[in-house]
């Protein structure tokens, strides 16, 4: 299996420009080094400061925002947290400084799990009103809560920390220590989409149905996105704190969350180099415009706003798109790829799906009215009707879109009835839509291995069988070359066939096309009736719904016909299509005419 | 695009790296600390207006050591982490000084860079702790407020005789600070108050805290409240539901603002000031001169600022010399000097003023009832 | 001590101060339902509002540090109620033109941040020409209120309410009852389609901003008599605007007035019920925010949104 593998040209969140990231490796080195060359005065350090602990909380913005696509309005008690164990740790508790530093981590996370829990499945206006509101209650706890808090008094005499029996006292060397802790979180959070969480993170962001479909637990995802944003945040808060021996409740409100926010859409949500230049900037900002007196505030302003109009992906965004027009970026070299592997158990004639009895009603309108099906294994079985006779309900529910209103479904003899997607999509059953939905920002090929990484999909561990897998998928439906392309750049043809692979990748043992013919041209459509043979030819059990007669005829074993949510008819092409029901409910007129047609 | 953005903040970082080298120059700088913008902007006016007026005065009488006087100011936006920036750019521009801010919890914020810098720091913030952290660089214009208390609850009990007393306060620093003072005062008066209720700033209805109050049957009300709206909604809230108990209050009920917005809806309330126009010939002749200028009242958050650049413009006259070391010494052996908010006399933390007047509010104009000096506990 | 008669004030502030929240977030669902987008400088326009009110009825001193001029114009009430509405409504077309059109196809969180830009902006501007005292400005009618049956009726406050429902039976007559508010209502639900239709979309969503920057000022200018005008009087009042919009049900009207008023009532009575319990009186709002969602994720009268396959 290892012979000339092709391995992931670039770890998927990294930049393969070599001088840019020695330039920045170079400024990133001096910058906290700066301090000890020239003498510069406790402003200045204090300006370094709030920079580097700002920026860790402003990359937790990076992960839940940038990567998962959550809004979060509450960063600033994250990082308040933080603050708050170390300074209560060391100060009133008599704990030592590291202790407390991982107590503020657990909490944070905690409370970040929480939070996530509860909350996560709402999402876009609804959970920025959520956030703003764990914000508002935390601040007014830490001013009401004297008695544990301090309250507004805040907590004075708060001290740097040892390490390795050094004493970090010298706000240099401490600032020294917090750059060192931040660069090693800019790299986790720039390896971070390259992983398995990762890929399901910016899944999730892309296309949260679709992620679910193909077997993301994608409520885990966005918890674990956000627990992970909140434990930065926490990390960013605990060095604050011991840098400026000194937090108060103000420190942690609402406008603290907005500045971080500004921060990451400011430097580019995406990058976490964007977000440490960001943070640089809206530190620095109200500090350069004070020269203009009284209206430095109302110039910061304008300034935001000229900023969200000029630059939609940030300044990285900016200067990566300007540097990418410079440079034509290397095609990425691909190996052998090893045949697609379907592993597919030769069984008994158990039907790979069942649907019993199955309904489901929207207020009063039966969309699917009490169908019974049998997909038998190594079958193409069709799911026909006309316009509004249920077929995209009847998937939609056997996908787990849908909760039926009544029926079973069995999947390979499993009750799969009560199971959310993504559980679905980890016993094997793969699916495509009608409107392709991948995931736009992502790679042809990390699309693919998105789909490869649902559970228990029957492979090797790691990421390189991973990669392997997906790459085999995409060669399997014919665009191995374009692997490396973002989707989004693809034309429509090869997303679908992108979609497909990514169903392939996952193993399934009952593949769910979604009209796959729809919007190709008749080329296209040919390819695709060789594809599905071909599918058919390893032995996948494949049940479709299409509108195209000549497609579903050329391809299938077995034919549904659903009419007003209500089987009409089932058989082989031929018997269906003959049946007189059939051509009634399709041309509402009587058989001749059908007959004259075909 | 790319390489103005990265100019940009190249040219800043140099930009602060090189604001740090001081210029020597024949004038003496003393940097201010102010809050020009955020929710407290409105004081901020004020303490600007009071300690350019002194400014002026200094320089028209021949300035410092001979040099003119210039105030450095730098805005803190009304919050810690803002007043840390600030004043380390101070600090940054190499002034022998600064007026620091008249919060306490800011003061708190910069005390370890007031030990870092080693200049004497002048502030206004009560919170009687600030003095006594072992920060010799720190110096109080204002009386703090274990005296404050000590002054309300004596008033309220001996001159007014009043028992039963309900406490207002705000749940920021300085409101739970003067309510735990105050709840100490009528410990030895054996009064414990019928009623505590804290607010938090910027409430926009009283009315359960009003309700409260009428239930509790309280015949005096001693308050620490913070912003001035919160001071008039009260106010108004408090006669409109048909409360007219006996108020004495911190300062902040008699600030020109709070005056403003409650209108007649404060008449007859007291309050402990530690500035009065009335209280002192140098107290009236400095409202003539605050009126004429800026066509303001003034009042506390000008006064004590007043205080602070005279008193560093004394010292330096005094040592001879802008080392602050000499300063400071010139600063603690300051005793007996006539401000306006009443007479200095610094002991070895660096508090300077232990006295408050007690005014009442007479149809919207300030009167002045006494003076107490040192009260005792 | 009448127990009945304190509740009832209790109430009374709370539906008086939920009438404000109805208001503002009356502004929030416009927007939303014409861009899709939330306005953090709604509670601004209030401030705006307040602060025009200033400038008509005692004027303002200047700023001799910028050279800006003193303005005394002293025009009766009333005028300078319609004075600052116009004001408000040229504010509309400039935050359209500046804040949101050059943003309009852009997804809402840059046009969210692109409004908090335009609240820093907007309130350190008011901040620099007008000095930053807070000002009284007198009430509608020269009477502080009635007392009914140991109940104290601020006269202002029943202006309030009064006006609460006047703009809400308004709202509901102008949207469902002309001609342009079927444009409108035709543009906040598919703005494709509204432009074939010959609908100018552009003119619709300006409109929409006038229409809510001037409902957003007159909200600041009646409850500038009780809360006064201050920079930050928008800033408190926009964020129990939001929490009531989003209980309401996200861009749903009944739901902007249902949510204010559960907001205001909710944290006038547990702030008097609760021992202790008056300084945790925001937390009252978005504790009950938390719970409307947790049993109804859509709100009160939003509708159950589930993503098509």
């Amino acid at each position: 299996m290892s012979q000339a593998l092709a391995k992931p040209a670039v770890p998927v969140g990294g930049q393969n420009n070599l001088p840019g990231l020695l330039l920045l490796a170079v400024l990133a080195i001096a910058f906290p080094l700066l301090p000890y060359a020239l003498h510069v005065s406790d402003y200045v350090l204090n300006i370094f400061m709030n920079s580097v602990t700002y920026a860790m909380a402003v990359l937790g913005m990076v992960v839940v925002l940038g990567y998962a696509g959550q809004i979060n309005l509450a960063q600033a008690a994250f990082f308040g947290i933080g603050a708050y164990a170390v300074g209560l740790g060391t100060v009133s508790w008599g704990l030592h400084f590291w202790v407390s530093f991982a107590l503020g981590m657990g909490a944070a996370a905690i409370a970040g799990l929480v939070l996530g829990f509860t909350t996560l499945r709402l999402g876009g206006h609804y959970l920025a009103m959520i956030t703003i509101s764990f914000q508002q209650i935390f601040d007014l706890v830490m001013v009401n809560w004297i008695d544990v808090t301090r309250g507004p008094d805040g907590i004075p005499g708060i001290e740097p920390p040892a390490l390795f029996g050094l004493h970090l006292t010298d706000k240099r060397a401490y600032l020294l220590f917090c750059a060192a802790v931040l660069y090693l979180l800019i790299w986790f959070v720039w390896w971070l989409p390259s992983t398995r969480l990762g890929r399901a993170m910016r899944a999730v962001r892309d296309n949260e149905l679709a992620a679910g479909t193909i077997g993301v637990h994608t409520l885990r995802t966005k918890v674990i996105a956000f627990a992970i944003s909140a434990v930065l945040g926490g990390i960013g808060g605990s060095l604050y704190a011991a840098g400026f021996s000194y937090i108060s409740p103000d420190n942690f409100s609402f406008l603290r969350s907005i500045e971080f926010l500004t921060a990451v859409l400011l430097g580019g949500a995406q990058s976490p180099f964007g977000a440490a230049l960001g943070t640089v900037l809206i530190v620095l900002l109200p500090e350069w415009l004070r020269f203009l007196k009284s209206l430095y505030l109302a110039v910061y302003g304008l300034g935001v706003i000229l900023i969200m109009v000029f630059m939609p992906e940030g300044i990285w965004g900016l200067m990566r798109n300007t540097f990418q027009r410079v440079r034509k970026p290397r095609a990425p070299v691909i190996g052998a790829v090893p045949a697609l592997n379907f592993d597919i158990k030769t069984q008994d004639d158990r039907p790979v799906l069942k649907l019993e009895n199955l309904q489901k009603h929207f207020g009063g309108l039966r969309a699917v009215d009490g169908i019974d099906v049998a997909v038998a294994p190594g079958t193409v079985h069709a799911l026909i009707g006309p316009n509004g006779s249920g077929k995209t309900t009847s998937l939609n529910v056997v996908n787990g879109i849908y909760r039926p209103t009544a029926g079973k479904i069995l999947l390979d003899g499993i009750d799969v009835t009560q199971l959310k997607p993504h559980d679905r999509a980890g016993l094997g059953m793969g699916r495509t839509f009608q409107n392709i939905r991948l995931f736009q920002t992502m790679t042809a090929l990390e699309n693919v291995m998105v789909g490869g990484q649902r559970d228990n999909n029957p492979m090797e561990a790691g990421g390189e069988a991973l990669v392997t897998r997906a790459l085999s998928a995409l060669h399997f439906v014919g665009i191995l070359e374009r692997a490396h392309m973002i989707v989004r750049n693809l034309p429509y043809g090869h997303q679908r066939l992108v979609e497909i692979a990514r169903a392939l990748a996952a193993h399934p043992k009952l593949l769910l096309l979604d009209e796959p013919g729809a919007g190709l041209n008749q080329t296209e459509k040919h390819e695709l009736v060789g594809l599905l043979k071909r599918l058919r030819g390893h032995g996948l059990t494949v049940f479709l719904i299409d509108h195209d007669m000549g497609l579903v005829e050329k391809v299938s074993d077995k034919i549904t016909v659903l009419n007003f949510g209500k089987k009409i008819a089932e058989g082989t092409p031929q018997e269906v299509l003959r049946h007189p029901d059939v051509i009634a409910a399709y041309l509402g007129e009587g058989p001749t005419h059908a007959a004259a047609r075909a | 695009m790319r390489r103005l953005a990265l100019g940009c903040i190249a040219a800043s970082i140099a930009a602060l790296v090189l604001s740090v080298s001081a210029r020597a120059a024949d004038v003496i700088k003393i940097g201010l600390v102010n809050e020009t913008t955020g929710p407290n902007a409105e004081a901020g006016v004020y303490t600007v207006n009071g300690a350019r007026l002194a400014v002026e005065e200094i320089n028209k009488a021949g300035g410092i050591l001979g040099k003119q006087v210039e105030l450095l100011l730098e805005d803190n936006q009304s919050t810690n982490p803002g007043t840390v920036l600030a004043y380390t750019k101070l600090v940054g521009e190499g002034v022998p000084a600064v007026i620091g801010p008249i919060r306490s919890t800011q003061t708190q914020a910069i005390s370890p860079s007031v030990a870092k810098a080693g200049i004497p720091t002048m502030f206004g913030g009560t919170d009687p702790s600030l003095t006594h952290t072992g920060n010799p660089w720190l110096f109080r214009c204002r009386p703090n407020d274990s005296f404050s208390s000590l002054v309300i609850a004596d008033f309220g009990v001996n001159t007014l005789k009043l028992k039963k007393w309900a406490i207002v306060h705000s749940t920021d620093a300085f409101g739970t600070g003067g309510m735990n003072a105050l709840v100490q005062a009528l410990k030895a008066y054996d009064i414990t108050p019928v009623l505590v209720q804290g607010y938090t700033n910027n409430s926009q209805d009283f009315t359960p805290i009003v309700l409260a109050i009428k239930k509790s049957g309280a015949d005096i009300i001693g308050s620490y409240m913070t912003n001035s709206p919160d001071v008039g909604i009260f106010a108004k809230q408090l006669r409109q539901l048909g409360l007219s108990t006996v108020w004495v209050g911190s300062p902040s009920v008699i600030t020109e603002t709070a005056r403003n917005l409650a209108g007649s809806a404060l008449y007859g309330v007291y309050a402990i000031a530690d500035f009065t126009p009335g209280s002192s010939p140098q107290a009236k002749a400095y409202a003539d001169k605050y009126k004429a200028k800026y066509n303001l009242e003034a009042d506390v958050y000008s006064s004590w600022a007043y205080d602070a650049v005279h008193i560093l413009a004394i010292a330096m006259n005094q040592a001879k010399s802008t080392n602050p070391e000499a300063i400071r010494k010139a600063i603690l052996a300051t005793c007996g000097y006539k401000g306006v908010e009443g007479t200095y006399c610094f002991d070895e933390n660096g508090d300077g003023l232990r006295g408050y007047n007690i005014v009442h509010n007479d149809g919207g104009k300030i009167g002045f009832i006494k003076h107490i000096d040192n009260p005792k506990k | 001590m009448d127990v009945l008669a304190n509740n009832l004030q209790v109430l009374f502030q709370g539906l008086a101060l939920g009438s404000i929240y109805a208001l503002v977030s009356l502004g929030f669902v416009l927007i939303i339902r014409a861009t899709n987008v939330v306005n953090f400088a709604q509670g601004d326009f209030a401030m705006l509002g307040g602060y025009a009110m200033i400038l008509f009825t005692v004027g303002m001193p200047g700023n001799p540090e910028l050279h800006i001029p003193g303005f005394a114009v002293h025009v009766p009430y009333w005028l300078a109620i319609a004075l600052a509405a116009v004001v408000m409504a040229l504010i509309g077309v400039a935050f359209n033109y500046g804040v949101y059109y050059p943003l309009r196809n852009r997804s809402f969180l840059p046009v969210l941040i692109s409004t908090l830009g335009a609240s820093i902006f907007l309130q350190n501007t008011v901040l620099a020409l007008f000095n930053p005292q807070p000002r009284p400005l007198d009430k509608l009618f020269n009477v502080e209120g009635v007392t009914i049956g140991g109940v104290f009726l601020d006269s202002q406050y029943l202006v309030i309410l009064g006006f609460t429902i006047l703009a809400v039976a308004f709202q509901y007559f102008f949207f469902e009852h002309t001609l342009i508010g079927k444009k409108l209502q035709a543009t906040s639900q598919d703005k494709d389609m509204a432009r074939l239709l010959g609908i100018p979309v552009t003119l619709m969503i300006i409109i929409t901003f006038v229409y809510s920057a001037v409902l957003g000022g007159l909200a600041g200018m009646l409850v500038a008599p009780i809360l006064f005008v201050s920079i930050g009087m928008g800033s408190t009042i926009a964020l129990k605007a939001f929490a009531a919009t989003i209980i309401g049900g996200f861009g749903d009207v009944r739901g902007a007035i249902v949510g204010g008023l559960i907001i205001g009532v909710v944290e006038s009575l547990a702030a008097y019920h609760i021992p202790n319990g008056v300084p945790y009186k925001d937390a009252y709002a978005f504790l009950a925010l938390f719970l409307v969602l947790l049993f109804r994720p859509q709100g009160i009268f939003g509708e159950k949104v589930s993503e098509k396959a």
